[in-house]
């Protein structure tokens, strides 16, 4: 109290007093901050941590949502996870998904922005092609593959059929997956326009420099612009594996039957977790056990991220550093 | 062990309270959200039972287009919200205590359901007080819509179908029967499904391993509820008594499965293993790639809007497995009034309008299906000989109609999915009807016992 009576009385006349001015805006600067970040956290809360909490309040019940007579059964459905046969295939299903789009997804795209950041004529024309697909509805994407790959009239099977090749039930198991597979690829241009920006990001000094020191396109690609997309490429990897890991809407919209109940229907090639997650809870009305698998999935992906970031950190030039020589 | 929310489990009281009940509700419908997006959270908004300016304001859970909204509200003097008809919502709203004033559902498969879980309203003092549904005016067919705690068919009323089909019977193409050389259809006596499989084989039209023309389709209005009938033609029963399990292993179960796995080997239809890509029958049907469509006379609506197609198109009985000959009902569409409805009366008023007054007129004259009222049913469409055809075979199999007792415990998606889980191995593998049969009746009997713990 005295050091601050000492402090005002030290202060020249006509000067702000240092205390109710720092200490003001201070406070201003942090009203403004939640006032700017409240309504997002408002709506973090209520419409992800509160159904996430609700959600794991209910894979503690056998509840189907509807019924008066729902009971607690502590661990239970956690319990069964691990012993249902079909929880365990979808999920590795599920992975080997994940494992065959987001790698080929990546590395498609970069190819692609790679080709179309070169010097040539039509080149807008060429990205707006590539990228169109990307910007096609899923339900009518989906609707064309149907098309395309069915067995009797389908575009696929002519060609093949044109080789001499036996028609294929492309829309049944075990090719649907591939269907499935071609469909999500289809859409690569979204990771192409990324990385189209990215590499106009890349410095052309750096390149013309390798150049002059007699490095080669092959040299300079793989020694200085993938190391300086490296970023971007993490960034696509991982926003694609969590996006893989609950793949759901185009298994129901190759499914052979329409509407909601395509979920019972769904071939076994295509009955990644996030369809029996979904069975579980619509179809079965396992409302509790349902939840307690999208918890296991919340965990899984938690997992699957950090062992990504794990492998990242490793990887990645971030701010164009060796992450070999990078101290933290 | 019972609980609630907010009570440790060994707090929790041992019966049904009404607030741990509605708090776990409104979990689940949020639960709901977290699992199948924001669409049941944006559901819990309150919307239902309102007034506004005097005026209740009705919320239906109906498809666009079904209900004139505009007209029930001049006709009616309310105001009326429609929602989505969506299982997610729907729950979410119950949940959320904001329950829609009328809801669109199937009678035939979901009445036990919505019943034995205290959901929907009797209708029975409705129906008795009623100027434009009269008892002696129903359809038998809407018993569907009764159940009695435990046989489908009887005991107070709880909805009635906008319309309604006999789904086994079958819609065909003369064009395709007269190219393949086969003989129609009798309008009177119905086929036996290995006659009708042997049909379907002779009207199947390939080139190498590439289907052109498919014989017949034996999907109906999904697998679960065709096996039902099929092993009711053939005499049984698949679900006991009690509706508290099924048997798929009865020499009834059992023929009917090997119909089916035939079927589906024989590669003359649409199956798991030989997917539609159109999701139903109308597309190849319209384009001469299906000779026989197994729906009922609300296929006729498509038909009769295709002026060379209907010249071609005949309807005939449902076929029969064995000795009994059985014509039922797999779907009768209508609607129900939820007990958490805030408006009971104005939904019935809503209700009546739609089921028995000009609606239902219009309905009836469209051809999309049979009307739920007797007296309706002069007002169904005749004006072209394939109308007429269809309707004469229609009056006819009337008498063979049978109400084919559904189970509360499970919804018939969740058996759907276990056939769709099983058929395609079993359909490739050459595996009995026998084996699929245990497997099928030991997955569907633990999950209509996990169903019976929660309507106890």
């Amino acid at each position: 109290m005295t050091a601050t009576l000492e402090a005002l009385r030290d202060t020249p006349p006509g000067t702000a007093r240092p205390r109710s001015g720092k200490r003001g805006r201070a406070g201003q600067r942090t009203r403004t901050f939640y006032l700017f970040v409240g309504p997002w956290i408002a709506g973090f809360v209520l419409l992800t941590i509160f159904p996430l909490a609700y959600a794991f309040w209910m894979s503690l019940t056998n509840t189907d949502g509807l019924s008066p007579n729902w009971s607690y059964v502590g661990l239970d459905n956690y319990v069964r996870v691990f012993q249902d046969q079909q929880t365990i295939a979808s999920l590795g299903r599920t992975m080997v998904f994940m494992l065959a789009t987001v790698p080929t997804g990546v590395a498609a795209g970069l190819a692609m922005a790679v080709l179309l950041n070169r010097d040539f004529r039509g080149r807008a024309l060429f990205r707006a092609l590539f990228y169109l697909p990307a910007v096609v509805p899923g339900v009518a994407a989906a609707l064309t593959f149907k098309i395309i790959f069915d067995k009797n009239a389908g575009f696929a099977n002519a060609a093949i059929g044109a080789t001499g090749g036996e028609p294929i039930s492309w829309l049944a198991d075990p090719y649907v997956r591939m269907v499935l597979i071609f469909m999500i690829l289809w859409g690569v241009g979204g990771s192409m326009i990324v990385s189209l920006a990215a590499l106009q990001d890349v410095p052309r000094e750096l390149l013309e420099a390798a150049k002059v020191d007699g490095a080669g396109p092959v040299y300079s690609f793989f020694r200085i612009t993938l190391p300086l997309l490296s970023p971007i490429i993490f960034f696509q990897v991982v926003t694609g594996v969590i996006g893989s890991l609950q793949v759901f809407v185009p298994s129901l919209l190759l499914a052979p039957v329409n509407g909601a109940a395509a979920v019972t229907a769904v071939p076994e090639g295509n009955y990644f977790f996030m369809v029996h997650v979904y069975a579980e809870y619509f179809a079965k009305s396992h409302f509790g056990y349902a939840s307690a698998l999208l918890w296991v999935l919340f965990l899984f992906v938690l997992l699957i991220t950090g062992v990504v970031f794990k492998i990242g950190n490793r990887a990645v030039f971030y701010g164009g550093v060796d992450p070999s020589e990078r101290k933290d | 062990m019972r609980g609630s929310l907010g009570t440790t489990a060994s707090q929790a009281a041992p019966s049904k309270t009404e607030l741990s009940r509605r708090s776990l509700m409104r979990g689940t419908a949020l639960g709901a959200a977290a699992a199948a997006g924001a669409g049941a959270l944006s559901a819990c908004a309150p919307s239902a039972g309102g007034s506004d300016g005097g005026k209740t304001t009705l919320t239906v859970m109906a498809p666009e287009n079904e209900i004139d909204i505009k007209a029930a509200e001049a006709a009616l003097g309310l105001k009326i919200k429609r929602v989505e008809v969506d299982t997610t919502k729907l729950t979410a709203m119950l949940a959320s205590g904001t329950a829609p004033d009328l809801v669109r559902g199937l009678g035939a498969v979901e009445t036990p359901y919505i019943v034995a879980r205290d959901l929907a309203l009797p209708l029975d003092d409705y129906f008795a007080k009623s100027e434009l549904l009269k008892e002696d005016d129903i359809d038998p067919i809407n018993d569907v819509w009764r159940y009695d705690g435990s046989v489908q068919g009887k005991g107070p009323r709880y909805g009635l179908a906008k319309d309604y089909s006999q789904d086994a019977m079958i819609w065909y193409n003369t064009a395709l029967f007269d190219a393949a050389g086969v003989d129609y259809l009798s309008d009177t006596e119905p086929v036996t499904y290995d006659q009708w499989l042997e049909l379907g084989k002779q009207l199947t039209q390939k080139d190498g391993d590439t289907t052109s023309v498919y014989g017949l389709s034996a999907g109906g209005l999904g697998l679960f509820i065709t096996m039902v009938n099929m092993t009711a033609s053939a005499g049984g029963s698949l679900f006991a008594d009690d509706l508290g399990s099924l048997d798929f292993s009865s020499p009834e179960g059992q023929q009917a499965l090997s119909w089916y796995l035939d079927y589906a080997r024989a590669r003359v239809g649409f199956s798991p293993v030989e997917p539609n890509p159109d999701g139903w029958d109308w597309p190849p049907y319209q384009t001469g790639r299906l000779a026989m469509s197994w729906s009922g006379y609300w296929f006729g609506g498509s038909i009769a809007a295709e002026p060379a197609l209907a010249e071609t198109s005949r309807f005939a009985p449902a076929p029969v497995m064995g000795a009994e000959r059985i014509s039922p009902c797999f779907g009768a569409t209508g609607y129900w009034i939820p007990k958490a409805s805030k408006n009971h009366d104005d939904a019935w008023k809503l209700f009546e309008w739609f089921m028995g007054g000009q609606p239902a007129k219009d309905r009836a004259a469209g051809g999309w299906g049979l009307p739920s009222l007797l007296s309706l049913r002069a007002d169904l469409p005749t004006g072209t000989p394939a109308q007429a055809q269809a309707l004469t075979v229609q009056d006819a199999e009337a008498d063979y109609f049978k109400v084919l007792s559904f189970t509360p415990y499970v919804k018939v998606e969740a058996l759907d999915a276990v056939l769709n889980q099983y058929l395609p191995d079993a359909i490739n593998d050459g595996t009995s009807a026998a084996a699929l049969a245990d497997t099928l009746n030991n997955d569907m009997n633990a999950l209509i016992d996990e169903g019976k713990e929660l309507v106890k």
